[in-house]
């Protein structure tokens, strides 16, 4: 393990010590819990989204946290859950009486993290909805217990346009449902990661070999095998993507083509355009496309590729201007 | 004893705490065999905590045991966050929300609290009596403590008459198919054996018990 930290036990607070100290202006914790990850201004009167889950997928979940986006995060340990307790008073925080929409990935320990908070704020007559991300075609036959990985930015997006034109909470569930209905991804890792704690790789992959459809904690994909070419990489993906949401000819897309942490931003490019192309042959018109690092998994080569089919209504949520200490968009 | 007041609450807890940690070995050894192995370790620290909690608690709960009871059960589960963690501190939140507003714990308190803490277990985990969990021993010990404390049992009398349901609960689990968690992969090798679910749970059952009746 080649890393820059200091006791592997305090990676997770001492990340976000330096996020702090960076961004004091917009990103604050609250209940003396440093993982209690919340906006430094409350906007007045809007429903406030909370997420919350593992360290080491940065963006993802807390670098969502700031305007046009979401409010709080829970920040767990590496790939493991926050506390109901820590998503409670993150909740307590950024309530501003309009109600706190939970929005976070489809896992058994998050889910019942967020469950029990939402128990907690009932009696303090706080009320609360829960919507997860399930957007990784590859974990699942079934929808419903599919993971949540890059494409909840979507989610995040939608919900937190809403949020901001002043919707309710109701409202603003349906943004996010709209928009997780609406989106699909599937990944795929060339090598695995390191959790700081226990200090080699969780899995291995031969130099010349690659994995498909591997979960963004290393779960096993759809097939080991050699190293593919982008455009095969492309071509596997859109398949399975188009075959689980048919997108017809003429309707359009937003793509989001994410880094898993160590592959170059170039390789996403190329990788981008190999989309694009296989996109514009079918018809399938592109109105944005989003290149970068938008859920990771520690230091794992590889990426996702999510689409999200779109209508006026989320072009719209698109569109809307976000500004938070990961990403900004005007 | 007929009733156990707000102050004596964390000792009633603290009985469960003390034979968790005397049965850890026992609870991992047994879940070792078709689980994680981590179940005595879960149970014994997030029990064992438990009556600090609700003495950090009772202040602000002001004499209200239900209040007492939520909010500790939400540190417990801060302090060991796993599925069964999560799921016995459901169980004492909900235990707790049947409480609220009550000052004194007496028979029908008590079955109360079961019959919440039960309804709990089966919120969180989404399971059903007969899929051979924790909810096949702790499910007919409320419904036993019901009909005990409705028909003017003593306290006594209903905590015994859970203890002899919960027992026979986890019996019952020895001819039942799995369809959680590991158990369900290695269902061929459960047949015969209790449920260490269901045996944490009457454990549970147990350390209440031995407090109120002296064990």
């Amino acid at each position: 393990m080649k890393k820059i930290i200091n006791a592997p036990e305090d990676y997770v607070d001492e990340m976000l010590k330096g996020i702090y100290e960076a961004h004091p202006d917009k990103v604050k914790c609250v209940a003396d819990d440093l993982r209690c990850y919340c906006r430094a201004a409350k906007k007045n009167g809007k429903v406030a989204i909370i997420t919350g889950g593992g360290t080491g997928h940065l963006p993802l979940f807390l670098g969502y946290v700031g305007d046009g986006m979401i409010d709080g995060c829970g920040v767990g340990g590496v790939f493991q859950s926050p506390s109901p307790e820590q998503i409670y008073n993150i909740a307590k925080e950024v309530d501003d009486g309009a109600g706190v929409l939970f929005l976070y990935g489809n896992y058994t320990g998050d889910i019942m993290t967020f469950d029990m908070a939402a128990d907690m704020l009932e009696m303090d007559d706080i009320e609360t909805k829960s919507i997860v991300g399930a957007d990784d075609v590859n974990s699942h036959k079934d929808p419903k217990t599919r993971r949540g990985v890059a494409g909840i930015y979507f989610m995040f997006k939608a919900a937190g346009a809403k949020a901001d034109e002043g919707g309710d909470l109701e409202a603003v569930l349906a943004a996010a449902k709209l928009a997780g209905d609406n989106t699909r991804t599937v990944g795929f890792a060339l090598t695995p990661c390191v959790i700081p704690e226990v200090g080699h790789a969780n899995f291995e992959l031969a130099e010349n070999e690659m994995a498909m459809g591997m979960g963004i904690h290393g779960e096993p994909g759809v097939w080991n095998g050699p190293l593919k070419t982008s455009k095969e990489i492309a071509e596997e993906s859109m398949k399975t993507l188009l075959e689980d949401m048919p997108v017809a000819s003429g309707e359009e897309l937003a793509i989001l083509i994410n880094g898993l942490g160590a592959t170059s931003v170039e390789e996403l490019y190329i990788l981008s355009h190999d989309v694009r192309t296989i996109l514009d042959a079918k018809g399938i018109k592109v109105y944005k496309t989003i290149v970068g690092e938008y859920a990771t998994s520690m230091e794992m080569a590889g990426a996702s590729i999510s689409i999200c089919k779109l209508n006026d209504e989320l072009k719209g949520y698109l569109d809307h201007p976000v500004d938070t200490p990961f990403i900004t968009q005007k | 004893m007929d009733k156990i007041s707000f102050e004596e609450i964390p000792a009633l807890f603290g009985s469960v705490g003390k034979l968790f940690v005397d049965k850890k070995e026992e609870l991992c050894e047994m879940d070792a065999k078709l689980g994680d192995g981590d179940l005595g370790l879960t149970m014994s620290k997030g029990y064992d905590a438990l009556p600090g909690f609700m003495k950090d608690e009772a202040g602000a709960a002001g004499g209200d045991i239900g209040k007492m009871l939520m909010k500790s059960g939400m540190k417990m589960a801060s302090l060991v966050p796993s599925t069964m963690g999560f799921l016995m501190s459901t169980g004492v939140m909900e235990g707790g929300k049947a409480l609220k507003g009550v000052n004194e714990m007496d028979a029908k308190a008590l079955a109360a609290y079961l019959k919440g803490f039960a309804a709990g277990i089966q919120k969180r985990g989404k399971c059903e009596a007969g899929q051979r969990t924790i909810y096949d021993a702790i499910l007919p010990a409320a419904e036993a403590a019901e009909k005990i404390a409705e028909e003017g049992g003593t306290l006594e009398g209903t905590i015994k008459a859970a203890l002899k349901a919960a027992e026979e609960g986890v019996e019952a689990t020895k001819s039942m198919v799995p369809v959680f968690g590991k158990a369900a992969v290695h269902a061929a090798n459960c047949v015969g054996v209790a449920d260490q679910g269901a045996v944490a749970g009457y454990y549970k059952i147990l350390g209440l018990h031995n407090y109120i009746v002296g064990g």
